[in-house]
């Protein structure tokens, strides 16, 4: 459970495909304080899915303080005003439903799947961690722990393990990318009570989330409960005048406001009668909070970079990674095509030639990893023993050279789109994933309708495309190359 | 875009004011949803053909599946024999290799699965009529070529190797074969031996009885309408000619008389896996089928909150898990609650599995107990209809058992219906804690544990496939004599000093033997190297990569795991290594303090093995020898804490090198893992290159 977002073929361009017969409804609308409402109605199943999608990942962290998106994401499990630690999960469950949260670059993204007659637990499960989640030192500490061992787990101790990191610290040094979402456990643990609350306070508020519902709901109904959940909850830094009410005593919260926290109504705050304590919390909406929202950074590289790791393998990996454009830019769909081609399945041609004809690895693959700002794409060999990274890579580039020179068959092509086509509408079968196709559409793609739209874009691609953007960015002078090597005692 | 948001979001603050809500009320239930499952439609194909539509226009695509009319059979010395037909459907057929198939259906994205009794595919519509091809060119010609055949059976033979140490394994096949008898198909088990006796023919033989349209069940489901559904089966099933369903009828199982203890012999276990079952007299839909369900899920269906973990785990700490599952199908149904617990809490584990089982005959579950299970329930049952195969089983199910048309539909409701006293009359109906089977797979050592448990006393044996263990009787031979008889066979000597002076001639032996596992797509590499007097190694090659190495220089050693490093020797290790020294180790067990005896002869598969057992710093292990006093098998059981690990090497095919017989065939089994062995090379009096023996 609470992972990052492992599969990342579907992080990048697949995030918001549409197929084209049946076009995804939905209705969309913002709450005054700036929360996003997307509701897709779904009678299929009596099935309700409530997910928050958090506009925060690990872009939005501040360089010596890498790991913090993820680590929210554990960390807001613990429980609430109204959930006891470790309550939170058991609710979801003896009610009849599931939950889980993943991390990327980009957002953090929660969810419950309910019976929908449990649509409106879920609406207040999700409102409890909007509003005022247990963000405190007994939180913290354990999931420091959960944290440092799901690294060590899934990234130290793996075999090459550290290669997304590697790419992400070569490829995007001095960007908002220039770390993995994992991070760093020095980071987590140097960082102070008030570094975490302040990352909360900062990105899980109403504006900068987005609150996405797909199922067997009555949308009428469930505006009103959204109404009563969320729609009191107020905009800008009022929601963190209460937040400091909670969290901090009396002295402490003077000297910050000016004001005794006697004067608020102590069991419903944004209802407090007193004149200066409505006027503070109407001074406090209405002023924004500031999020730190990185821009566009994928211009190639001029020059390509090396490094070499000395990692607990056997054998010698090469990755090469090369840079590409956001997940937004036209050539998105061609790029995910091309990588098809190339190593998406057995029958692909960097497996079938380095693998299989001329056994030169004994794995190998390639995928793009497009993000909101910038993308890669990854192509990869583990060697065979005594084949050299010399070989392994001249026989890479030779498969590249061969689609920026030649034009890919009529029938990879079909295969290709086939794949795509199955995968996408399999996928658009349950409506956790609408739930998330839309909110992500919405978010980072800036309009959800693309979630209609897409799919007929994978099929516009032609192989001069796919043959144009290998010339464009499968480049000598855009990549990083990491040779991995066995570490030597 | 989310910049206008914002600053309309806060231009509009001031008009908003918040109403009262109270945060800490929870938020109730609402009514429990009814599922929207439309009726099936349902026409005859003159073939005999029952096919089922089940529409679903949602999403452009379409499952298909076929579902046999026949009966299982029963299989005797060659059990087993439909299970691997239907993994073998899809080898191949009159007109396409198999690679040709998967090349074709790759293509086109297409899922498909093969069983013994069900054949299946999901498709986009558009790739529909090439995907029936596909579908139909199996159902149709599925030629079941002998290398196919031969490549599975290798397979099943690791799987077995590697499930006789399994307890789960072990636990089901037992299970199986107490509840049903010999006699009921699902009580005929996979053997190493049934599966050497299945051929070809059987297996066609098998794959004509179960794929037959007459009475067969064609259940479609998804982006069709009736209309083109009709024509669709006409076209593409309407002239499919096959035999009358086989049809047979099996007895349902009965309650034993009394409480009947089993015990599975698993040597140095220190946890013992408890099964408590018994049969019941259900069948799916019956209105007391989804009450046993509630008490089932209420004892130990799933997740923290059941009795069974209440009391075993959260309580008493005896086990991480305790379980139970409630087993309906068309030849009758059975209850089992199980766990594994330390070999100390045996008899108090079972003592609480018969204590909950009357707790609940004896008076009514909670009102909170009912309401967060229903719920549960409500929401797993809701979760598994975004599966397009929920609906197909649905549509099968209410057919072939003669369900009700509004069954499913009407489940929630049913669900929600459910009352304590229902529970309670279910309960004391079908459980009766005085008729128990109660299995137990664990060490020799909790048998004292477990007799008081038995209704007369007597403990019934059986082994890892549910099969009467013949008790070991005495040897007529002593330990020494034994591993004499060993020595000079495998040195073609008429006496000891004959054989040490043939062996003192051997200063070094180098094997390669090539390892294949079915986990592994390639083979691994194993070379073994000794040196005389005392040193040995071991590598362990995957492509090349390194994946294991054992080494020992006569004084000193270690071993290198992938991913986990090097780690040296310990002193008992070295002592070990030491004791265990020389090319055969039994030689020198007098002379080096080994402790080992004879314990006696053993029945295994119909033939007699001396068992020598020897106790060492990490465990204990188990040397089969045959009655020629060849060595066929040793096992080792390594004991870490609370972990057991069990270990089981085989020797077959001894061939001669050099004057010294040597296994040319072995296997190895670790856990999951099994290992077949084929020995490349034996080199004997060849130099090696000492830095083999070193770190």
């Amino acid at each position: 459970m609470k992972k990052i977002l492992g599969t990342l073929f579907f992080v990048s361009g697949l995030s918001a495909v549409s197929f084209a017969q049946e076009r995804i409804k939905y209705v969309e609308y913002d709450l005054p304080n700036g929360l996003h409402v997307i509701l897709h109605e779904d009678h299929d199943n009596p099935l309700t899915v409530v997910s928050v999608m958090y506009h925060v990942g690990s872009q939005n962290e501040k360089p010596n303080r890498t790991g913090f998106a993820h680590f929210f994401e554990h960390l807001l499990f613990e429980g609430s005003v109204n959930i006891d630690r470790g309550e939170y999960s058991k609710l979801v469950e003896k009610n009849g439903g599931a939950l889980n949260a993943n991390t990327t670059p980009d957002r953090t993204y929660y969810f419950e799947i309910l019976p929908s007659n449990q649509t409106e637990l879920g609406l207040w499960l999700e409102a409890e961690r909007m509003l005022h989640a247990k963000v405190d030192s007994t939180g913290i500490e354990t999931q420091r722990n959960v944290v440092k061992e799901e690294r060590r787990m899934r990234f130290d101790n793996q075999p090459y393990g550290t290669f997304i990191e590697q790419a992400f610290e070569n490829l995007y040094a001095g960007t908002q990318y220039g770390w993995s979402v994992i991070g760093s456990m020095e980071h987590l643990s140097q960082a102070s009570e008030d570094d975490y609350v302040n990352f909360y306070q900062t990105y899980y508020v109403p504006s900068n989330a987005v609150l996405s519902i797909a199922g067997d709901i009555d949308i009428k109904k469930t505006k009103e409960w959204i109404n009563k959940y969320y729609g009191s909850i107020p905009s800008g830094q009022a929601i963190n005048l209460y937040r400091n009410f909670l969290r901090l005593d009396d002295k402490r919260f003077k000297e910050m406001y000016g004001v005794d926290k006697s004067i608020f109504d102590q069991k419903d705050f944004f209802a407090s009668k007193n004149a200066e304590a409505k006027k503070i919390i109407a001074k406090y909406s209405a002023m924004p909070t500031a999020i730190n929202r990185p821009g566009k950074n994928d211009d190639k590289l001029t020059k390509s970079i090396e490094k070499t790791i000395y990692d607990n393998v056997d054998l010698p990996g090469v990755f090469l990674v090369y840079k590409l454009p956001n997940e937004n830019h036209p050539d998105a769909y061609a790029l995910q095509l091309m990588n098809s081609v190339l190593a998406g399945s057995e029958s692909s041609r960097i497996y079938k030639q380095l693998v299989e004809k001329k056994q030169l690895s004994t794995a190998a693959f390639s995928f793009p990893y497009l993000k909101e700002n910038a993308g890669m794409n990854i192509i990869a060999s583990i060697n065979a023993k005594g084949k050299t990274d010399t070989e392994v890579i001249a026989a890479i580039e030779e498969e590249i050279t061969k689609m920026q020179n030649e034009l890919i068959s009529d029938e990879e092509l079909e295969k290709v789109k086939n794949q795509i086509e199955k995968q996408f509408i399999e996928r658009i079968g349950d409506i956790s994933n609408i739930a998330e196709i839309l909110a992500q559409s919405y978010m980072y793609q800036g309009s959800t309708e693309l979630v209609n739209n897409e799919l007929a874009k994978y099929m516009k691609v032609t192989k001069e495309d796919i043959q144009r953007v290998a010339k464009e960015y499968l480049t000598k002078d855009n990549r990083v190359i990491l040779k991995y090597l066995p570490k030597q005692d | 875009m989310k910049k206008l948001v914002l600053l309309l979001a806060i231009a509009g603050i001031s008009t908003v004011s918040f109403g009262q809500i109270d945060r800490s009320v929870r938020p109730k239930a609402g009514a429990a949803p009814e599922i929207q499952i439309k009726d099936p439609q349902v026409f005859t194909l003159n073939n005999g053909l029952k096919v089922i539509l089940s529409e679903n226009h949602k999403l452009p695509t379409v499952s298909v599946y076929f579902n046999s009319p026949s009966d299982y059979a029963l299989e005797g010395n060659k059990a087993g024999t439909a299970t691997l037909m239907g993994e073998l459907i899809l080898s191949g057929t009159a007109k396409r290799t198999k690679d040709q198939f998967d090349n074709e259906k790759d293509f086109i994205g297409l899922s498909i699965n093969s069983g013994a009794k069900q054949l299946y595919m999901h498709t986009l519509k558009k790739h529909l009529s090439k995907a029936t091809d596909l579908f139909t060119d199996a159902l149709y010609n599925a030629t079941f070529p002998q290398s196919e055949i031969d490549r599975i059976k290798t397979k099943y033979e690791s799987d077995l190797l590697a499930g006789k140490s399994n307890p789960s394994f072990i636990g089901q096949n037992v299970i199986k074969k107490v509840i049903y008898g010999e006699e009921h198909p699902n009580g005929e088990i996979l053997t190493e031996e049934t599966l050497k006796n299945i051929t070809r023919d059987d297996v066609v033989a098998a794959f004509k009885r179960m794929f037959t349209p007459t009475k067969g069940y064609l259940t479609i489901v998804g982006d069709m309408t009736l209309a083109e559904a009709k024509e669709y089966a006409e076209k593409n099933f309407g002239s499919w000619k096959g035999a009358q369903p086989f049809t047979a009828t099996y007895s349902t199982p009965k309650n034993t008389q009394g409480n009947r203890v089993i015990f599975v012999n698993k040597r140095g276990a220190v946890q013992s896996k408890i099964i408590v079952a018994f049969p019941l007299d259900i069948k799916k839909g019956d209105a007391n089928d989804l009450t046993f369900n509630v008490a089932n899920q209420i004892l130990g269906g799933s997740g923290f909150g059941t009795r069974f973990m209440q009391n075993l785990r959260e309580d008493k700490a005896f086990t991480y898990g305790a379980y139970s599952q409630y087993k309906t199908d068309e030849y009758g149904s059975f209850f089992a609650g199980s766990g594994d617990f330390r070999n100390a809490v045996t008899d108090s584990a079972i003592t609480e599995f018969i204590y909950e089982l009357n707790r609940i005959t004896e008076s009514n579950v909670t009102a909170d107990e009912l309401s967060q299970t229903k719920a549960m329930m409500t929401g797993r049952f809701a979760r598994s209809l975004q599966d397009a195969g929920t609906y197909a089983d649905f549509a099968y199910n209410i057919f072939k058992y003669g369900l009700p048309e509004d069954y499913y539909k009407t489940y929630l409701k049913k669900l929600e219906a459910v009352s304590e006293e229902n529970i309670l009359d279910a309960s004391q109906k079908f459980i009766n804690p005085k008729k128990l089977l109660i299995v137990v797979i664990g060490s020799e050592e909790v048998l004292d544990k477990i007799k008081p448990f038995d209704a007369d006393g007597n403990i019934e044996k059986l082994d890892a496939f549910g099969d009467k263990v013949k008790e070991t009787r005495a040897a007529d031979i002593t330990k020494e004599q034994l591993i004499e008889k060993y020595v000079l066979l495998n040195t073609n000597s008429k006496t000891i000093a004959e054989a040490k002076k043939k062996l003192k001639k051997i200063k070094t032996v180098e094997q390669e033997i090539s390892m294949t596992t079915p986990q592994v797509p390639m083979p691994l590499t194993m070379k073994q190297y000794f040196q005389a007097p005392n040193k040995s190694a071991m590598s362990l090659e995957v492509q090349g990569m390194l994946v294991q190495r054992q080494y020992f220089d006569g004084k000193t050693g270690g071993q290198f795991v992938m991913q986990q490093g090097t780690k040296d020797l310990t002193p008992e290790e070295i002592d070990e290594k030491k004791k265990t020294a020389g090319l055969f180790e039994e030689l020198n067990y007098a002379a080096n303090g080994v402790k080992y005896e004879l314990i006696g002869i053993e029945s295994i598969n119909g033939a007699d093995y001396y068992v020598i057992k020897r106790e060492n710093s990490k465990g204990e292990s188990f040397d089969y020898f045959n009655m020629n006093g060849q060595k066929e098998k040793t096992v080792s059981i390594v004991t870490v804490g609370d972990e057991t690990t069990e270990v089981t090497n085989t020797y077959g095919d001894y061939k001669d090198v050099e004057g010294i017989k040597f296994p040319h065939k072995t296997s190895m089994i670790m856990g999951e893992m099994g290992f077949n062995g084929e020995v490349k090379s034996i080199k004997v009096n060849q130099k090696i290159d000492g830095k083999v023996f070193l770190k």
